[in-house]
């Protein structure tokens, strides 16, 4: 029996998996939220937003969480935005320091030593991604109209958040020796991506190929992309970026058919939407006839059966851990 | 080029600092004030919708489009004021209560004002009793949109809409419904009277409810 780590490399290649990779299973390494490296001195540096709190995140973002919501929410409010006019940005946004003394670094050793890197993937968590640093700092609005009205504004605040991430990859390159990268950024509604492919080229794609390049120098194997959206028109920009496994494709994107197309080139985790599976009035029927639809439909190579989620857990108690038990069912019946 | 057509084509490319100055020179012209918003600015929003729909452009050129219209309606603000021109009607709009997404309600805010609407905007997290409130205080209100973009607070838009189903006045509006996971099926289960899959149908489907 293959590895949780060899069966999906054997998956995303085009060998011989003997089994479908089940959902997050070869991410989580850790015993945190998601399974996978989520803390380090810069994560342990800045309060963490807990449900009913408001913070000020690394970059004076003000972070709301209501007791009655299930996520935070930056917040846009006159009072609370952070960038009001985008040709300011220089004057305004100021990227947090990095300069973390090593102990800070190696008392995360013992974590990471233990981690059984021929069985899992030690696999590196980070949010928010490049585009989402932009709209938490001026709101989406104003983001999306900044890429028509200020260009050339808007690709200097994307240098510098990029350079910043570049720095906190290397810092965490160098001292984790990650294996994976598990990468938020979303891109789209269910319907559309938020930004055309042409624009998405121009502002998007040489960041992230600067930022996955950076990571890929410095030894990640593979790169694993959150956008629980529509984003079937940016595959090959996903792929000039350095994006492996594209988590998140919801069903619109018809992913068997991006399967078919671009299979070998990246591959793609999700197609089981949690707008379908993850409900109050979720049934065991559902999640097992989308979770067959899912892995008939797609095959075995180049995707891997998955929850549309950004990490491994549910809205409602108990249904990622039935995903799971389907999808090891139909391992059992198709392999 | 007309003016109108100039108008009608500033605005559907997005060219936010000159229609201004065109509407300026279009009601120097003499051209009716209410002529250059409905054939210049709501006819040009329509195609930027119906563009939106198939794909053809996404949501910065939406946006930007929008807000060119928003500059133009300025300047034909005190004009349509002083013939006594209205809008189509009154509509409130807002994210149900445990839900703060903002983005998918404020682009149809936007299509919707943009058609020809007045819009009060609820914000997100709205309680139930702030919706019931904003239609039972004001008899102009012609249509209630509700968004939802969570699975999670699919309870709270079926809340929303038995209350809002329950209100004395409830003749008297319509109720529009939409995001993410919102579906036809759902519309029906929970007796709203239509649903819109993204912003550009929203608008549509708000003038199809005051036909």
């Amino acid at each position: 029996m293959l590895t949780k780590r060899q069966n999906l490399l054997e998956t995303i290649r085009g060998g011989n998996p003997d089994r479908f990779v089940n959902q997050y299973e070869a991410f989580m390494c850790q015993p945190t939220r998601y399974g996978m490296i989520m803390v380090n001195p810069y994560v342990e540096a800045y309060p963490a937003i807990t449900r009913g709190g408001k913070i000020k995140n690394a970059w004076g973002v003000t972070i709301f969480w209501p007791e009655n919501v299930p996520g935070a929410f930056p917040m846009h409010d006159d009072e609370h935005k952070v960038l009001k006019d985008i040709t300011e940005w220089r004057k305004v946004v100021k990227a947090p320091p990095l300069d973390f003394p090593q102990k800070e670094w190696d008392k995360f050793k013992p974590s990471l030593d233990a981690i059984d890197r021929n069985e899992l993937f030690a696999t590196l968590f980070n949010a928010p991604g490049i585009f989402e640093q932009l709209h938490y700092l001026m709101g989406m609005d104003d983001c999306l109209a900044n890429f028509y009205e200020e260009p050339e504004a808007m690709k200097e605040l994307i240098n510098f958040v990029t350079e910043w991430q570049i720095n906190y990859a290397t810092l965490l390159c160098e001292n984790f020796r990650p294996d994976a990268l598990f990468q938020h950024d979303d891109w789209g509604s269910h319907r559309s991506s938020f930004i055309s492919p042409a624009m998405f080229d121009e502002f998007l794609v040489p960041a992230y190929k600067k930022l996955y390049g950076c990571y890929k120098s410095k030894g990640v194997e593979l790169i694993v992309h959150h956008n629980d959206a529509y984003s079937a028109n940016l595959v090959p920009s996903m792929i000039e970026m350095g994006i492996d496994i594209w988590q998140g494709p919801v069903t619109t994107n018809n992913t068997p058919e991006l399967v078919k197309k671009y299979g070998g080139k990246i591959s793609f985790m999700g197609d089981i939407d949690n707008g379908i599976i993850d409900r109050v009035d979720w049934t065991r029927e559902v999640l097992a006839a989308e979770a067959r639809r899912a892995v008939t439909t797609n095959g075995k190579m180049y995707y891997i059966p998955c929850c549309t989620m950004g990490g491994p857990e549910s809205s409602y108690p108990g249904v990622y851990e039935a995903l799971s038990e389907e999808i090891d069912k139909l391992s059992k019946e198709m392999f | 080029m007309s003016k109108i057509q100039e108008i009608a084509t500033a605005v559907e490319n997005g060219k936010t600092k000159i229609v201004a100055g065109l509407v300026q020179e279009a009601l120097n012209e003499g051209i009716a004030a209410q002529e250059i918003l409905n054939v210049g600015m709501i006819q040009a929003m329509d195609v930027v919708g119906a563009k939106f729909g198939r794909g053809d452009i996404f949501v910065p050129e939406m946006l930007i489009a929008a807000k060119a219209m928003k500059n133009g309606v300025e300047v034909l603000k005190p004009k349509l004021a002083a013939a006594g021109s209205s809008s189509l009607g009154k509509v409130v709009i807002g994210t149900v209560i445990g839900d703060l997404h903002d983005i998918g309600k404020n682009l149809v805010a936007m299509m919707i004002e943009s058609a020809g609407f007045e819009v009060k905007d609820l914000g997100v997290d709205v309680p139930v009793d702030k919706f019931v409130e904003a239609v039972d205080s004001d008899s102009e209100v012609k249509i209630m949109a509700v968004s939802a973009l969570l699975t999670t607070t699919m309870p709270a838009m079926k809340d929303t809409v038995d209350a809002l189903n329950a209100s004395k006045n409830r003749a008297r509006f319509k109720i529009l419904v939409g995001g993410a996971p919102i579906t036809q099926d759902f519309a029906n289960q929970i007796k709203a009277d239509s649903y819109a899959p993204d912003a550009a149908s929203a608008a549509k489907a708000a003038k199809a409810l005051i036909a």
